[in-house]
C-alpha cells in the first residue's frame, strides 16, 4: 500500500466498514433463528451503526478512484478485516454482556488499525483522515463501555433452552 | 458495448437466509465461495452448486446461481454428470465429511480418480452436525462426546487429503473458516485448475465440537510453494499435522472425458458394414 496511500487506506476503510456490518448482520439472523433475540437485537444495532460509518466513509471515497481489490488483496494486521465478529467467538446461547464484549473488541481493533495509520501513513492527508476515523471508533468503544456498566447483573447468564443440543438418550 | 456491472461479494447470496447455528465454520464457507465468485468475475447464469445432505450442503440454498441439493452423499455423481453434459458450465459440488467421505466415500474416491474438470468443497467438521453430533470418519479415536461413542469412535479418522491423492486427484488445497479471504483464494484458484479441485476445508462445529473453536490457535499456512510431486506429496499428507492450510499439491492431470471427434455419418454407416 504505497503508490496511492489515500487511495488504499479509503479502499480498506470501505471494506472494513461493510464487513462489520455485514458479520453483524449475518449474526443477528441467525441469534434470531435460534431464539437468542437480546443478541440479535443488540447486533442489530451494531450493524446499523456501521451502516453509518461506511456512508461516512463512502461519502469521502466516492471522490477518489479506489483501488479494485480481491478480498485477498486486502492487507489486514490478523485474518480478518478488524471490525469483524470471528465466528468462533460466538455461540447461540451467548448472553448480552458477551456480545457486548465482543463488540467493543471489535471497535478497540478497529481503532488500533486506523491509528496505526494515523502514525505511519507516508500522506499528510491519510494521517488526518485516520486519526478522524481512530477518534470515532474510540467513541464507540467508549459508549459500549458505558452501556456495559449500566447493564442488569443478569446480563451475563446465558441463553436457557428445551431443546439441547445433545443426543437423545 | 456497456461494461457488465462488477457484482460484490453479498451481490452472489441469495435471499435465502442460514439457518446454521451462530458461529458455524460453514458462514465462513458461504463467505469465501462468494468473494471467489466477486474476485473471479463469475457469471451466475453459468454456475451450479450441487451438495448432497447435511448442514453443509445447505449452502446451495444461500447462493444466487443455479443449484441442486442432491441426496445423501451423492453430490459428486450429480455434479460429474452434469458437468460431462454441459462443460460450458461452472460446476462446484460441496458437502460435509459425513456426506463426503461416510455414505459419499466412493464416489469421493472415483471422483478423484477420475478427474472431471470441477471442484469439490468438504466442509469437515468432524461431525454429523446435521443430525445432533454423531462421529463421522473424520473424528478422532478418543472424541467421547456422543452417546453413541461414549469412549469415542476407537478408530483412527481419515486423512482427506491423502484420500484424495492415493485416488488421483491432481489437486489439493486446505482452507480454514477462521481465515475466510485466503480461503476465497484457494477456492478462486480451485475454479480456475483445469481439472478435479479439491479443497478440504476445516470448517469449525461449535456447537457438537466446541473444542474446535481451539483450530485457530493450531491452523498455519504452508509457506512453500504447492508440491507437483506425488511422491513428495504421499509423505507430506501421511505426515503432516493436518492443519496446515495452502495450495498443498497441483499438477497436471489429462481430465475426463477425453476429448475424442463427434462421430461423421461415414463412420457409423462404416460401423455397420459387413
Ligand atoms: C440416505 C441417508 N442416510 C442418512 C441420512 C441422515 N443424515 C442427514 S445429514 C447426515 C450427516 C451430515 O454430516 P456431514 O455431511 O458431516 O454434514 P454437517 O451437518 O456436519 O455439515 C446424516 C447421516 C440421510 N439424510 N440420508
Ligand atoms: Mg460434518
Amino acid at each position: 500500500m504505497s503508490t496511492q496511500p489515500l487511495a488504499d487506506f479509503l479502499a480498506h476503510s470501505v471494506e472494513l466498514e461493510s464487513e462489520a456490518r455485514e458479520r453483524y448482520l449475518e449474526l443477528a439472523e441467525s441469534m434470531a433463528a435460534h431464539h437468542n433475540d437480546a443478541v440479535s437485537e443488540f447486533f442489530l444495532r451494531m450493524a446499523e451503526e456501521s451502516r453509518l460509518h461506511l456512508e461516512e466513509v463512502g461519502g469521502i471515497a466516492k471522490d477518489h478512484d479506489l483501488p479494485e481489490l480481491k478480498a485477498w488483496e486486502f492487507q489486514w494486521p490478523d485474518e480478518e478485516s478488524p471490525e469483524t465478529t470471528s465466528y468462533e467467538a460466538v455461540h447461540y446461547r451467548m448472553s448480552l454482556r458477551e456480545a457486548m464484549l465482543l463488540a467493543l473488541d471489535n471497535e478497540r481493533a478497529a481503532e488500533k488499525f486506523y491509528a496505526s495509520f494515523a502514525r505511519s501513513s507516508s500522506d499528510e492527508n491519510t494521517r488526518k483522515l485516520a486519526a478522524q476515523f481512530a477518534a470515532e471508533e474510540a467513541s464507540h468503544a467508549a459508549q459500549l463501555v458505558k452501556k456495559l456498566g449500566a447493564l442488569p447483573a443478569d446480563s451475563g447468564q446465558h441463553l436457557e433452552e428445551d431443546d439441547d443440543p445433545h443426543m437423545p438418550e | 458495448m456497456n461494461e457488465p456491472i462488477k457484482l460484490k461479494a453479498k451481490d452472489y447470496k441469495s435471499s435465502v437466509k442460514p439457518i446454521w447455528c451462530p458461529g458455524c465454520g460453514h458462514f465462513s464457507v458461504l463467505n469465501a465461495l462468494t468473494k471467489a465468485f466477486a474476485g473471479l468475475g463469475i457469471d451466475k447464469d453459468d454456475t451450479v452448486l450441487v451438495s448432497g445432505i447435511g448442514c453443509s450442503s445447505r449452502l446451495p440454498a444461500y447462493v444466487d446461481s443455479y443449484g441442486f441439493h442432491g441426496v445423501h452423499g451423492r453430490g459428486l455423481a450429480i455434479a460429474q454428470g452434469l458437468k460431462v453434459a454441459r462443460p460450458d458450465l461452472t460446476v462446484i459440488a460441496m458437502g460435509g465429511d459425513g456426506d463426503g467421505f461416510s455414505i459419499g466415500g466412493n464416489h469421493f474416491l472415483h471422483a478423484c480418480r477420475r478427474n472431471v474438470n470441477m471442484t469439490y468443497i468438504a466442509m469437515d467438521n468432524e461431525v454429523y452436525g446435521m443430525t445432533k453430533g454423531q462421529a463421522s470418519p473424520t473424528t478422532p479415536a478418543d472424541w467421547d462426546h456422543s452417546k453413541l461413542t461414549p469412549h469415542g469412535p476407537g478408530v483412527r479418522p481419515f486423512k482427506p487429503a491423502a484420500l484424495a491423492l492415493a485416488s488421483g486427484a491432481p489437486w489439493i488445497a486446505r482452507g480454514y473458516s477462521g481465515n475466510p479471504n485466503q480461503m476465497a483464494r484457494l477456492i478462486a484458484a480451485a475454479i480456475e485448475h483445469p481439472g478435479f479441485s479439491f479443497v478440504h476445508v476445516l470448517s469449525q462445529c461449535i456447537t457438537f465440537c466446541p473444542e474446535q473453536t481451539d483450530w485457530k490457535a493450531v491452523v498455519h499456512e504452508r509457506e512453500e510453494e504447492a508440491l507437483v510431486d506425488a511422491d513428495e506429496a504421499a509423505q507430506l499428507f501421511l505426515h503432516e499435522d493436518g492443519f496446515q492450510t495452502g495450495v498443498l499439491y497441483n499438477a497436471q492431470r489429462a481430465t475426463w472425458p477425453p476429448s475424442v471427434p463427434e462421430p461423421q455419418s461415414t463412420d457409423i454407416t462404416r460401423g455397420f458394414s459387413v
